[in-house]
C-alpha cells in the first residue's frame, strides 16, 4: 500500500457520509412517529436537530475539498469523492423532508386525526430501509444492489397514492377535514421524495464502481405540494 | 488527424527488451502524454520518434514509424530533416552557450532557411511562438544562460520551433522548473498544439491531466492503454491504469 494515509481519509470521509446517513434515517422515522403520536414537543425537538444533519454535511464537504486540494485524487478515488459530496446532498434534503412532517405535526396542532396513521408510517418505513440498503450499496461498492433498489420505489408510490385517495374520500365525506388531509398528504409527498432521493444515492453507487452516469430515475407520481423542510 | 503512426513498434537495449509491441496512431495538433514508473520505456518510446535511439550502441528497433505516412525508419530517410521535422526539448533546459539570438538561429541558418526569409524575423517570430520575446526583446544579445530556468526552456521551446517542424517531443520538460514556470510552459503547450503534433513525457500525472488530450500509459515495456485524457483520468479501462494513476502501483 503506497497511499496509506490518503487510503484512511478516503475510509473516514465515507465513515462519515454513514453516520449522516444514520443521522437522516433517524430523523425520517422518528419525524412520522411524533406525528403519530402527536408529539409537539418530540417535533421541536426534530426541528432543532435538523441543523446538527446540516453541520455534518458541510464538515463532510469541506473534509472532500480538502482531499481534493491536498491528494489530486483520479480515477475510482475521485468517483468515490464526488460521490459522498452528492450523496450527502441527499441526505441533507432528505433529512429537510423529515423536517417538513415534523413541522407540519405542529401545523394540525393537538386536534386529534381524522384516522389512524398506516400507510405513512409504511412509506417511512419503506423509505428508510432503501436509504439503509442503498447507503450500504455504497459502502460495499455493490452495483447489483444500486441497480435493484430503485425499482422499489414503485412500492412508495403505490402507498402515496393510496393515502391520496382514502384522504380523498375522507374530504369528500367530510369538508371540514381538507385542513388536515391537506397536511397529511404533504407529509406523504415528503416521504416520497425522500425515496426518489435514494434512487439518487443508487445512481451515484453505479457511478462510483463504474463510471457510468445512469438515469435509474422511475416515473415521477403523485401531486407536487409544497411542504419540504 | 494522424501525424504518426507506429506499427507494432519492438525495441531492444541489446538483448533486453525495452519496448514490446507497441502501437498506437498519435494525433497532429494535439497534445498527447505518455506516463508510467521509471524505466517503463516511454522515454525509448518518444526517442524512435525521431531515431534519437540509435545514437545509442547495441540498440536494436523492429516495426514501423510513419511520420505523415512515410516510414522513417527507411533506408532513405534523411536522418537531419528528421530531426528538423520533430524537434526535441529535453529535462533540463540545454541552451548553446551563446547570445538567445543566437540560439534561435543556430538551427534556420544550418538548413539555410535565412536565405529564404530574415533571420531576425525568423528568430522573432520563434521567440513570440514561445512566449518569450516579450521578456528578451531588449536584450536579444544577452547570454542564454542568464535567463532563469523557465525562460531557458522556452527559449529551447524557441530553438525547437524554429526550424519549423511538424512535431515537438518534450521528454519531462518541466522536471527542473519551478511551479510557476512549469504553468508556463503548460499554457505554452496548449497554444502550440494550434500549430504543432505534441509528444511529452511526464512523471507529473497533474500535468498529464491537465495539458494533454491523450494519454498513453506505459508499464514494463507496454502500452497498458492509450485514450482520451479525460477517460484516462476519470474511468480507465484497465485496472494496472486506475492502480498506477490513483497511486496503488509503480
Amino acid at each position: 500500500m503506497t497511499r496509506e494515509t490518503f487510503e484512511r481519509e478516503l475510509q473516514r470521509l465515507q465513515d462519515e457520509a454513514l453516520v449522516l446517513g444514520s443521522m437522516v434515517e433517524n430523523a425520517l422515522t422518528e419525524s412520522v412517529e411524533v406525528l403519530k403520536r402527536r408529539d409537539m414537543a418530540g417535533s421541536r425537538r426534530l426541528i432543532a436537530h435538523d441543523h446538527l444533519i446540516n453541520e455534518k454535511r458541510f464538515a463532510i464537504e469541506n473534509d472532500a475539498l480538502v482531499l481534493i486540494a491536498t491528494q489530486q485524487p483520479m480515477a475510482g478515488d475521485l468517483r468515490t469523492i464526488a460521490a459522498v459530496l452528492d450523496i450527502t446532498h441527499e441526505l441533507e434534503r432528505i433529512g429537510d423532508y423529515a423536517k417538513g412532517i415534523a413541522k407540519i405535526n405542529l401545523m394540525i396542532g393537538e386536534e386529534p386525526l381524522v384516522k389512524p396513521l398506516v400507510d405513512i408510517p409504511r412509506m417511512a418505513e419503506k423509505a428508510r430501509d432503501m436509504l439503509h440498503r442503498a447507503l450500504e450499496a455504497f459502502v460495499e461498492q455493490d452495483v447489483a444492489l444500486a441497480r435493484a433498489i430503485p425499482a422499489e420505489d414503485d412500492e412508495v408510490d403505490d402507498l402515496y397514492n393510496q393515502v391520496y385517495r382514502e384522504l380523498i374520500t375522507y374530504v369528500l365525506a367530510d369538508p371540514s377535514t381538507i385542513e388536515q388531509a391537506n397536511y397529511l398528504l404533504w407529509a406523504a409527498h415528503n416521504l416520497e421524495r425522500a425515496a426518489d432521493r435514494v434512487t439518487n444515492v443508487c445512481e451515484r453507487v453505479i457511478f462510483t464502481v463504474t463510471g457510468e452516469m445512469v438515469e435509474m430515475d422511475q416515473e415521477d407520481s403523485g401531486v407536487e405540494s409544497p411542504a419540504h423542510g | 488527424m494522424a501525424k504518426i503512426d507506429v506499427e507494432h513498434l519492438n525495441f531492444y537495449y541489446g538483448s533486453k527488451p525495452a519496448l514490446s509491441d507497441i502501437s498506437v496512431t498519435v494525433q497532429d495538433r494535439q497534445i498527447t502524454a505518455l506516463i508510467g514508473p521509471s524505466g517503463c520505456g516511454k522515454s525509448t518510446f518518444l526517442r524512435c520518434l525521431n531515431r534519437m535511439n540509435e545514437t545509442i550502441p547495441g540498440t536494436r528497433m523492429e516495426g514501423r514509424v510513419l511520420l505523415d505516412g512515410q516510414d522513417i525508419y527507411a533506408p532513405d530517410t534523411d536522418v537531419v530533416d528528421l530531426r528538423r521535422r520533430v524537434g526535441m526539448v529535453f529535462q533540463r533546459p540545454n541552451p548553446f552557450p551563446q547570445s538567445i539570438f543566437d540560439n534561435v538561429a543556430f538551427g534556420p541558418l544550418v538548413l539555410g532557411m535565412h536565405r529564404k526569409e530574415n533571420l531576425a524575423d525568423i528568430v522573432e517570430r520563434s521567440l513570440r511562438g514561445a512566449v518569450l520575446w516579450d521578456e528578451v526583446k531588449d536584450d536579444l544579445r544577452q547570454d542564454a544562460l542568464s535567463l532563469s530556468l523557465g525562460q531557458q526552456q522556452r527559449l529551447c521551446i524557441a530553438r525547437a520551433i524554429a526550424v519549423e517542424p511538424g512535431v515537438i517531443l518534450m521528454d519531462e520538460p518541466c522536471s527542473a522548473l519551478d511551479p510557476i514556470a512549469t504553468l508556463q510552459v503548460e499554457e505554452l503547450m496548449k497554444r502550440l498544439k494550434e500549430n504543432y503534433c505534441i509528444v511529452i513525457v511526464t512523471h507529473n500525472m497533474q500535468q498529464a491531466a491537465r495539458v494533454s488530450d491523450w494519454t498513453g500509459f506505459f508499464w514494463l515495456g507496454e502500452l497498458v492503454e492509450f485514450d482520451d485524457t479525460q477517460v484516462i483520468f476519470t474511468r480507465p479501462g484497465q485496472e494496472l491504469t486506475e492502480d498506477y494513476i490513483t497511486g496503488r502501483a509503480g
